[in-house]
């Protein structure tokens, strides 16, 4: 439905996006996902049509996005970054307007206008004039007006910013059941967990290149590859890592700290290689040596680990400031715990 | 075609909800009507005290008196004073044409809706041409009035093509005011353009009158005023009409590659 081939755009001297390449199936959610500034907006805009490309081609629904924009232009839906409206204009009007110009008859303009009201639970709202809405209202009208003429392909560039949380859910909500028919959506974020919960599919942009994209199970298999275990124990820190050391399956044995953990317990992360039967060696060896274990569950298979590992090989870890990853567990950062000062 | 009609439309619609929804727009209109009324009233006084004192004059003298076309010179004043003051409130009335759709980022819902520049272009200049010709409608009305009074009344002719002409002018102005509005996202930067643009055509109507010669010529014949005054003065040629029609064609041009030359540098 939408393919996307060694696409690069050059700013002055800056390159912008180098080399994307990605594709999207009939039906499918593909997020984008990136810090800011990686080139999401730019690609975004490209493929809306806004942005000419410096090279590479995409193509949307078989049409070629810079030699047939027109065809382009009457299959997508686009939300920029921030939602295009007319402040003056009611919500009615505006989106009325919108249908006008995107083409959609004036027999159907009605009921497609009520269906894109509907689906972005604007209904109350559609006499009110623009500029009196709320933020979250109108990013709201600003997906309504990408969806009104029911276009085969669906660009939203950053959906659910500036919304609460609930209205996050009901937008995540809207945008899977869009992508319920043959509706294919791309949609650009930097928060993780909204890739997880609402895309079958992944591109992860860093400095403007692709450096993963595909499933969102299939991308987690491949980036962790292996098994990693975290486990809680209690005992002699040595003793442990000796008895485990024993076992041939295990690659790293990783300490990750003790905070609010009883005395004695330890925080462990174990990885293996992925064909071996991992969690149940290392259970068998703890339990048989006689090293308390209090609880073992599988990770690594976390979005944000994938993604805090593609996009820090080359930078610096002050460039991270700029997402939200606070929550992840470095274990370096772990392993010498401050004093619960921030606690 | 019929697309293209629809887009035409749907723009045009837009541009005049907007008037409606916009205080700077009856702002305008307030001033324009106050102003042109107060000079209209004050016109027709000295024209009439001009008239009655060429009256008193003949009949100290004896002699008799000098014909006076009263509508005539009415007009003439009226309609210089009307190109003025139009050329102050059209840089205003063209400013936000672009600049405001720039700085909203609502050219960015135009630029990639299944419609041309040029059929959003034209769209927003019909806009504001109508409602600059909704301005002048309530004066042409008042001058009516007066000038089918006068005895022997004024000439139709003569009344229209002044109209026509001030349409005509403000059009060419309106359409490069636009082109100008496209090149930024500032409302104010766009109208002090345009007024520089307007000075810039008083310029040329001055070089074309004082230096004479072929070079005189040619600035008259690009000079937007001069085929204003002669039409003001009920001369249509038709060199002139072409003219505007090529200023208002030139502006639409430039507007609609403006907006594809600032999306697609490949800079």
């Amino acid at each position: 439905m939408i393919e996307v081939e060694h696409l690069s755009k050059i700013y002055g001297s800056t390159q912008a996006i180098k080399d994307v390449t990605f594709r999207v199936e009939p039906g499918e959610i593909l997020g984008l996902l990136g810090p800011n500034g990686a080139g999401k907006t730019t690609t975004m805009r490209i493929l809306a049509g806004y942005l000419p490309a410096t090279a590479g081609n995409a193509t949307i629904a078989g049409f070629e996005v810079h030699t047939q924009p027109m065809q382009v232009r009457q299959r997508i839906g686009y939300l920029p970054e921030s939602p295009p409206l007319y402040p003056e204009m009611t919500v009615e009007g505006y989106l009325n307007f919108v249908a006008r110009l995107k083409g959609v008859n004036a027999g159907d303009r009605p009921q497609r206008l009520n269906a894109a009201l509907t689906g972005c639970n604007l209904q109350d709202k559609r006499k009110v004039i623009i500029r009196k809405l709320s933020k979250g209202y109108k990013q709201r009208v600003g997906i309504a007006q990408a969806i009104v003429h029911n276009p085969p392909a669906i660009i939203l560039d950053e959906p659910t910013v500036g919304l609460d949380p609930r209205q996050i859910i009901e937008v995540r909500n809207l945008i899977k059941s869009l992508a319920d028919g043959d509706t294919t959506v791309i949609l650009s974020t930097h928060i993780l967990p909204e890739v997880s919960s609402i895309c079958n599919r992944v591109a992860i942009i860093h400095q403007g290149e692709v450096v993963a994209s595909g499933g969102l199970d299939n991308l987690m298999g491949q980036l962790t590859g292996g098994s990693t275990f975290d486990l809680e124990v209690a005992g002699n820190q040595a003793e442990i890592a000796a008895h485990l050391q024993n076992l041939p399956q295990i690659r790293s044995l990783e300490w990750l700290g003790h905070e609010f953990l009883p005395d004695h317990h330890h925080r462990l992360r174990i990885s293996g290689d992925a064909d071996q039967e991992l969690g149940k060696a290392i259970a068998t060896t703890l339990v048989n040596s006689g090293i308390g274990l209090y609880e073992m569950r599988r990770s690594g298979g976390n979005l944000e680990e994938v993604f805090l590992k593609l996009t820090t090989t080359e930078l610096g870890a002050s460039n991270l400031e700029e997402t939200p990853l606070e929550e992840i567990p470095l274990a370096t950062d772990l392993a010498e715990p401050e004093p619960a000062g921030d606690a | 075609m019929r697309i293209i009609f629809n887009n035409l439309l749907a723009i045009y619609r837009k541009e005049l909800q907007g008037y409606f929804a916009s205080p700077l727009a009856y702002v305008i209109a307030g001033v324009f009507w106050l102003l042109s009324g107060l000079f209209y009233a004050f016109i027709l006084k000295s024209v009439v005290d001009y008239a009655s004192q060429i009256g008193a004059n003949a009949q100290q003298t004896g002699l008799p008196p000098q014909p006076v076309d009263v509508p005539y010179l009415v007009l003439q004043s009226f309609l210089a004073v009307m190109g003025s003051l139009s050329q102050v409130i059209l840089p205003m009335l063209a400013m936000g044409l672009y600049a405001e759709e720039r700085k909203r980022g609502t050219l960015e819902l135009l630029a990639t809706s299944p419609i041309t520049n040029w059929v959003v272009a034209l769209g927003k200049w019909l806009g504001v041409m109508t409602f600059y010709v909704t301005l002048l409608l309530p004066v042409m009305v008042y001058e009516a009035i007066v000038f089918d009074s006068a005895n022997p009344p004024a000439s139709v002719w003569i009344f229209l093509a002044g109209h026509l002409g001030l349409v005509l002018l403000a059009g060419s102005i309106l359409s490069l005011g636009l082109f100008i509005s496209s090149l930024t996202d500032s409302s104010i930067l766009a109208a002090m353009l345009t007024f520089g643009l307007i000075l810039l055509l008083w310029i040329v109507d001055l070089l074309g009158k004082t230096i004479g010669g072929p070079v005189g010529d040619v600035l008259s014949h690009l000079s937007l005023l001069k085929h204003y005054t002669d039409l003001s003065q009920g001369a249509v040629d038709s060199g002139g009409l072409v003219l505007f029609a090529s200023y208002i064609f030139l502006g639409l041009f430039l507007t609609a590659q403006s907006i594809d030359a600032f999306r697609f540098q490949r800079s």
